[in-house]
């Protein structure tokens, strides 16, 4: 039997204080909030309509009303459509911590089923304008903390200060997995050509991420806080494409240390575009044999209310906790991993 | 047929006409892209270890292996030689090919052997096993901010192994044969 965690904390006082530091990292997000004008918002963790991202899988619950009537409900996999439906109501900087569920994952390492996100929204601002907010995020709960902007992760001394990396996907493929081309069928061929199994009706993100997970992930530099962005338009999810290239959408995601931290976009708000994503995603959903959840239509009546151009961005700040703490498994940095409450 | 969430380690694979043995097996799922495995396998006659990644539910070639315990005897230069306690058959398995499980051997001591038609590949190593420390310098309090204060120790295979402060030369130690990392004190 392992022993589980809070009677490991219970031992050891530099686990205390990683906990400690937790909670440091927790009041300095809402303090850096507070202090530039955002509006801490709360959103149903239990909802009717959950994401519908072709890859997630959703907890599925029901609920039951005071006559006994039960509803179908779920875990939120992000609290992002409520989000955007209080911008919709007026508010113009927002941002939230919560708890995220999505099922069907790895218990341990950079996973767990269960986890906290940070997102926030702003209107009048683009994924530019979101990137400088997470440098300057993440700057700022540095120096609460105390800690030094060269901090060591997994053997690597990763350098915080100064202007953060910026590298484009179409240049981090190219440089790291020799792919130039990323059209349907170049990715395709570039695929088949690296001995990857490619089935003809494979969709175009599988693809790419396989590709971008083995090949490129691994080897970008870890000395070094690196922003990814600029995504093939198929990628987009709930990005905007470029004004001046609609083959890209603007979307970033945060590496440091090698984690993926972040991710971002430029909040697509046409209504009818988002329409066509969801019809897109559901039938994505149905071809991997995942239960299909009727589109939000309030959430694409929010979306035309919003006349600003948003951007937005979900962190996981579990994530973020292990790169301060100098953690390689996410079940470090919670009290209770699922993994403990589940098996083992 | 067997898809890819049926690999495990120490399963044996047909692929593409050669058989390797996993040696590393994670599962991932981005949330981004559909799930897949990425598997570290080694080459059964070469030795020579390569990634692939299995989509979830893609079909693979799981073959059939023997598992039996056997006795270690000795290593030498052809590599670790075991013996069946019933038959008194000996097998050799090349240092190359059992790779870093080779250090959790003790002369004399049980292993499981895994063969395929009678030749033998790789042994299954307990996930936890129990070592002596029997070289430990006192422990010396640094930075306790970063969270993750500990000391090289040397294990009595000769492994040498990040423990707490508090591990004592003398002392035995859980390892965790799959990380090579300090697990608790025994």
């Amino acid at each position: 039997m392992n022993s589980k965690n809070w009677k490991r904390i219970k031992n050891s006082q530099l686990d205390k204080n990683l906990f400690i530091k937790r909670a440091k990292i927790i009041r300095a997000i809402r303090e850096f909030f507070w202090n530039t004008g955002f509006l801490e918002v709360e959103t149903p963790e239990v909802v009717a309509l959950p994401g519908q991202e072709p890859y997630l899988d959703v907890f599925e619950t029901e609920l039951h009303d005071d006559r006994g009537k039960k509803i179908p409900a779920a875990l939120v996999t992000s609290p992002e459509y409520a989000m955007k439906k209080i911008l919709a109501a007026g508010y113009q900087k927002i941002f939230q911590l919560t708890k995220a569920f999505r099922n069907n994952e790895s218990l341990g390492g950079i996973h767990n089923p269960e986890f906290t996100i940070l997102e926030w929204y702003r209107q009048s601002a683009d994924y530019l304008d979101i990137m400088k907010d997470t440098e300057a995020l993440i700057k700022f709960i540095i120096k609460k903390l105390g800690l030094p902007t060269m901090i060591a992760y997994q053997g690597t001394e990763i350098d915080l200060s100064g202007r953060w990396h910026r590298l484009t996907v179409t240049q981090a493929m190219k440089n790291y997995a020799g792919v130039s081309n990323l059209s349907d069928g170049g990715i395709r061929r570039a695929a088949k050509k690296k001995g990857y199994r490619v089935e003809n009706d494979e969709p175009y993100d599988s693809i790419f991420f396989r590709l971008f997970l083995n090949e490129v992930e691994d080897k970008l530099p870890k000395n070094l806080p690196i922003f990814i962005y600029d995504y093939p338009a198929e990628l987009a999810a709930l990005a905007k494409r470029k004004n001046d290239n609609p083959e890209l959408a603007e979307r970033f995601e945060l590496y440091i240390g090698g984690l993926e931290i972040a991710n971002a976009f430029s909040e697509l708000l046409d209504a009818k575009e988002q329409e066509r994503r969801f019809l897109k995603e559901q039938e994505l959903r149905k071809q991997s044999g995942r239960k299909i959840y009727p589109i939000d239509e309030e959430l694409l009546a929010a979306l035309s209310e919003i006349k600003n151009p948003c951007g937005g961005i979900a962190l996981g700040i579990d994530r973020l906790v292990m790169l301060l703490t100098n953690q390689k498994d996410i079940n470090n940095v919670l009290f209770f991993p699922a993994k403990e409450l589940f098996h083992h | 047929m067997p898809t890819s969430a049926d690999i495990k380690k120490d399963a044996v694979l047909n692929y593409n006409g050669q058989l390797y043995v996993v040696t590393d097996f994670t599962f991932v799922n981005p949330g981004k892209g559909s799930a897949f495995y990425r598997t570290k396998m080694k080459a059964l006659e070469s030795g020579k270890v390569m990634e692939v990644t299995f989509k979830s539910g893609e079909a693979v070639d799981i073959v059939e292996v023997d598992k039996r315990k056997m006795q270690f005897l000795y290593k030498d230069n052809e590599g670790f030689h075991f013996m069946d306690p019933a038959s008194y058959e000996q097998v050799t398995i090349s240092e190359e090919l059992l790779g870093e499980k080779g250090v959790y051997l003790k002369d004399g001591s049980d292993a499981l052997v895994l063969l395929h038609e009678g030749a033998p590949i790789t042994i299954e190593v307990p996930r936890k096993v129990t070592l002596k420390v029997v070289e430990a310098p006192p422990g010396v309090k640094g930075d306790t901010a970063s969270g993750n204060v500990t000391k090289e120790v040397t294990l009595e295979n000769g492994i040498k192994i990040r423990a707490p402060l508090f591990i004592k030369e003398g002392e035995m130690i859980i390892v965790n044969t799959e990380t090579g990392e300090y697990v608790e004190r025994a």
